[in-house]
């Protein structure tokens, strides 16, 4: 209780008044008066089904509408035929809305139906007619690059959707002169972010050939240019407008394109607004989970624990059609080396098309499950040395002032404290017997560049209304993290206003700034420093607007306006003079934030980030030897986030982080069966429960990033990526042996245990 | 299915509806009645979304088809608050952090409200099974569960204070 108190007075002295400010949508929300995707309706409202492919790979034959056409309530009934668009996609063009010729996988969209209510679209879809010619099939990503395999995609020879070789410094010298190496596979299934709320779609045609979709996105702007591009309409005629997100996780940066599309389509035919929603099922079969990956990890030591070189070959899953997979699996292939020292690196990664569930990504982008490989064969390397693995992590973390082996430039790095950090507040020195103990570290970029090297920030608009409050627009969209709340914060901070006396709003690409949106951890550091510009922009046009009406120097602090006689100047009078005087205009503050100029070669060196924030996780669990079954007793969370900004909504990100990457280490993983996903619904795909969370500690080691908002750095992803390794190493810690696939389950850790005991 | 009139007590009032009775409970109040508080996130009764009282006991609304409700008493989120008030609860909810996508929101509410109807006085292991039914994907329920212990404090101070 001591420690939080402290950190409490820490995080309140560092923005008066945000210590735990929410913004008023909980009120909405914890009332049940917030209006999500599922609970839109419109007037006139229709009612969209997807036909989808029973086959994991078919010729389509022939289709026929006929008869679901003729079905009263029936309005529109289309198969590819009927649609004229553009391939589309987020990395690579691979996608069509209505599977043409072919379909790739079990789910693959192949005709679509709009009816007065949703059980005519469904009587209207059986009645629709598919003749389809089986394809062979390939569900193993290894076996779908072998020369003989079935081709999914003409463009994509070989099947490989993304690959990468790179070498770094001399990997090969430096694993020559090792003293050590250390070798070892790992494997990670597909995880869904699991999001409660399925994604749902208003698509509403308007006349003058544009459509307003209504969906909860975390990057709207994004999915709009997306939209337009494949429907083939001017990007400003598209509009998103969001409804509050029930959760999001990654999974709604782009959400469900093909929805959002199909929905558009039938709502252009028809003329009317047209809902469409995902089951639950659906939402595990034909959604978007995060690649699947198979990695073969190398790393070259000293002696004395000093890291010289890290190689890693890597086939990651990507399914029937690549959605972000390529970014994730660059992510994957290359974000822990950043993590330690490591001078010298070789990496081989490809990706493969099979026919399965696309994929894309969730929270960390892939770091997290890497973190559970490379993490392990750090513990593997202490143990070969007979040197503490907490000690060799110590001996090799980065550095302030570091440049790591891919060229991020570390302004601001308390990994060492971090580590130290989680280490005494686990008890690593007195470790109990019959538990297991693992610790890991983490880094995660703040706004990677990658996606865009030529859009690298943010922009953000504050404005003066006539009241005397400020309203914030922004592209940067709350889903319940709280980036609206530490919008309000850093505004507030910046003009002497109270949090609630700021109203931030996001959710209209037609009203609010172009936005990256919610990804890459870019939110409060980036987002929020666009917020802090304009602020302060708006500021300098109250003062001088104020200047002019008193007609002597004016200043501006703590919210109040004084003039050099002393004479205080109400906002509202600032704000009307200008209102009247323009015959209407508020003042505004229109405000950018540019990360300084970085940029990054044909190999991706560079610095891609304006920031990193790093932590460490350190795990205590217990094995029942008879089965295996895992209990995490504790798991300890110390992070170097920056300052942070609101402490309330700080703690929801890691014990919300924390959680999902125990559900992600010990139950969750896609299973297939002849590339049918075999665990489609909540009850065979579990996430944790409450009753399945341990104690979860957790402390912020503040440093002052030069870049964030008053020196605060990003959370809400990196809260999901050491965790993993540190319950993989607490779990090889009980097991005496590693346990080298996701998830742990008990049948895996027995045996490992069992396989450990014979080679013995 | 012939559609079939079903009388029970909703938030406090009696109402007569005109519904298929092997419909569901949860489709009656979002489609027919109206009442949006109530979320559906499988539909299958595995995550808690659409918690409600009926007959005071939690139950998940998509479970329970139209018919078995005749003569009942149902309670859903929309009770627990008007313009003007709004239930302990809630104000701990919102105080305690309990509160993200607040997709979970209304039924994890409802499952901590059964449990403080009949257990003033909840210890840490009795709320977390409480709302072991309820799924939540942001939270981590720790600040969930500060949240009801929370409110239990608050309703025990009030009864005092009266």
């Amino acid at each position: 209780m001591w420690g939080k108190k402290q950190e409490q007075n820490r995080s309140e002295r560092n923005i008066s008044g945000c210590g735990s400010y929410q913004s008023p949508e909980v009120w909405a929300k914890v009332t049940g008066k917030a209006v999500y995707g599922i609970d839109l309706e419109f007037p006139g409202m229709l009612y969209g089904k997807i036909l989808r492919s029973p086959h994991p790979h078919a010729r389509i034959k022939g289709i026929d509408l006929s008869a679901a056409r003729a079905i009263p309530g029936v309005r529109a009934v289309l198969s590819a035929q009927d649609v004229h668009c553009n391939p589309y996609g987020i990395v690579v063009d691979d996608e069509m809305p209505l599977a043409v010729d072919r379909v790739r996988y079990i789910g693959d969209e192949v005709a679509v139906v709009a009816a007065v209510d949703q059980k005519t679209a469904e009587r209207a879809m059986a009645a629709i007619k598919v003749e389809y010619e089986p394809l062979p099939a390939v569900f193993n990503p290894v076996g779908a690059l072998d020369e003989q395999a079935p081709q999914l995609h003409e463009d994509f020879p070989g099947n490989v959707a993304w690959e990468r070789d790179l070498i770094r410094g001399d990997p090969d010298t430096a694993f020559r002169e090792a003293d050590l190496v250390v070798e070892d596979s790992f494997s990670m299934p597909s995880v869904h972010p699991a999001y409660l709320e399925p994604i749902a779609c208003v698509a509403v045609s308007e006349y003058g050939n544009g459509v307003t979709l209504h969906t909860a996105l975390q990057s709207p702007d994004l999915v709009r240019d997306i939209i337009s591009r494949a429907l083939n309409l001017s990007s400003s005629l598209v509009r998103v407008i969001g409804p509050v997100m029930g959760g999001g996780f990654g999974g709604r940066v782009f959400g469900n394109l093909k929805l959002y599309i199909l929905s558009s389509l039938l709502s252009m035919h028809t003329g009317f607004p047209v809902k469409m929603q995902l089951t639950r099922e659906e939402e595990f079969t034909v959604g978007r989970p995060m690649i699947a990956a198979e990695i073969n990890l190398k790393m070259a030591l000293r002696r004395d624990g000093t890291i010289l070189a890290r190689e890693s070959e890597i086939i990651t899953d990507n399914g029937a059609y690549s959605a972000q997979a390529p970014w994730v699996s660059k992510t994957f292939s290359e974000r822990n080396d950043s993590v330690y020292r490591i001078p010298n690196i070789k990496t081989r990664a490809r990706l493969a098309y099979t026919n399965k569930v696309p994929t894309a990504q969730y929270r960390a982008y892939g770091n997290q499950s890497a973190n559970f490989a490379c993490e392990s064969l750090m513990d593997q390397a202490a143990k070969r040395l007979n040197m503490d693995p907490l000690e060799l992590r110590l001996k090799n973390c980065t550095q302030a002032g570091d440049t790591t082996v891919h060229g991020l430039e570390i302004k601001s790095c308390a990994l060492t404290k971090c580590l130290q950090r989680a280490a005494s507040e686990i008890g690593w020195d007195q470790r109990k017997s019959g538990r297991g103990y693992g610790i890991s570290s983490g880094i995660h970029a703040n706004g990677s560049l990658v996606a865009n090297k030529n859009f690298r920030g943010a922009s953000a608009r504050v404005t003066l209304e006539l009241d005397g409050r400020v309203n914030v627009f922004t592209g940067e969209q709350d889903y319940g993290q709280g980036a609206h709340a530490a919008f309000a914060c850093i505004a507030g901070r910046v003009l002497g206003l109270e949090p609630d006396q700021i109203t931030v709003y996001s959710r209209d690409s037609l009203v609010t700034p172009f936005s990256q949106g919610a990804l890459a951890m870019r939110q409060t550091t980036i987002g929020g420093r666009a917020v802090q510009v304009a602020a302060q922009e708006l500021q300098k046009a109250i003062i001088q607007k104020a200047s002019e009406i008193s007609g002597e120097p004016v200043s501006l602090e703590n919210g109040l306006l004084k003039n050099a006689s002393g004479r205080l100047i109400e906002l509202t009078e600032v704000a009307t003079g200008y209102h009247h005087q323009t015959s209407g205009l508020n003042l505004v503050g229109e405000g950018k934030y540019v990360p300084p100029a970085s940029d990054y070669d044909e190999t991706s060196y560079g610095n891609i980030s304006v920031a990193y924030s790093f932590a460490a996780h350190a795990a205590e669990v217990e094995i029942d030897k008879k089965t295996g079954a895992i209990t995490v007793h504790r798991i300890v969370a110390v992070h170097d986030s920056g300052h942070i900004v609101n402490l309330l909504t700080s703690r929801g990100q890691v014990y919300g982080g924390v959680t999902q990457g125990l559900g992600m280490g010990c139950y969750e993983g896609y299973l297939f069966e002849g590339g049918r996903v075999a665990n489609s619904s909540l009850a065979d795909y579990r996430i944790p429960t409450a009753l399945d969370v341990p104690a979860i500690d957790q402390v912020f080691i503040e440093t002052e990033d030069p870049e964030g908002p008053f020196g605060s750095k990003g959370l809400g992803e990196i809260v999901m990526v050491p965790v993993l390794g540190a319950i993989g190493n607490a779990v090889a810690d009980a097991a005496g042996v590693p346990v080298t696939a996701l998830p742990l389950t008990a049948e895996k850790v027995y045996q490992a245990m069992s396989g450990g005991e014979c080679s013995k | 299915m012939k559609k079939q009139t079903i009388n029970f007590e909703l938030n406090g009032e009696l109402v007569e509806v005109h519904t298929e009775p092997s419909g569901s409970l949860l489709h009656l109040l979002r489609g027919q009645l109206g009442l949006l508080g109530t979320k559906e996130g499988c539909g299958e009764g595995e995550c808690g979304a659409c918690t409600v009282l009926l007959d005071s006991q939690p139950v998940n609304a998509c479970l329970i088809p139209a018919a078995k409700i005749e003569g009942k008493q149902v309670q859903t989120i929309e009770s627990l608050s008007n313009g003007d008030t709004i239930h302990p609860l809630q104000e701990s909810f919102v105080e305690k952090g309990a509160v993200q996508c607040g997709f979970c929101t209304p039924g994890m509410v409802m499952s901590a409200y059964a449990l403080l109807k009949v257990n003033q006085d909840p210890t840490p292991v009795e709320v977390k099974e409480a709302i072991s039914g309820n799924l939540c994907r942001c939270s981590g329920y720790k600040q969930i569960e500060e949240a009801v212990l929370d409110a239990a404090e608050k309703i025990d101070q009030g009864s005092r204070e009266d």
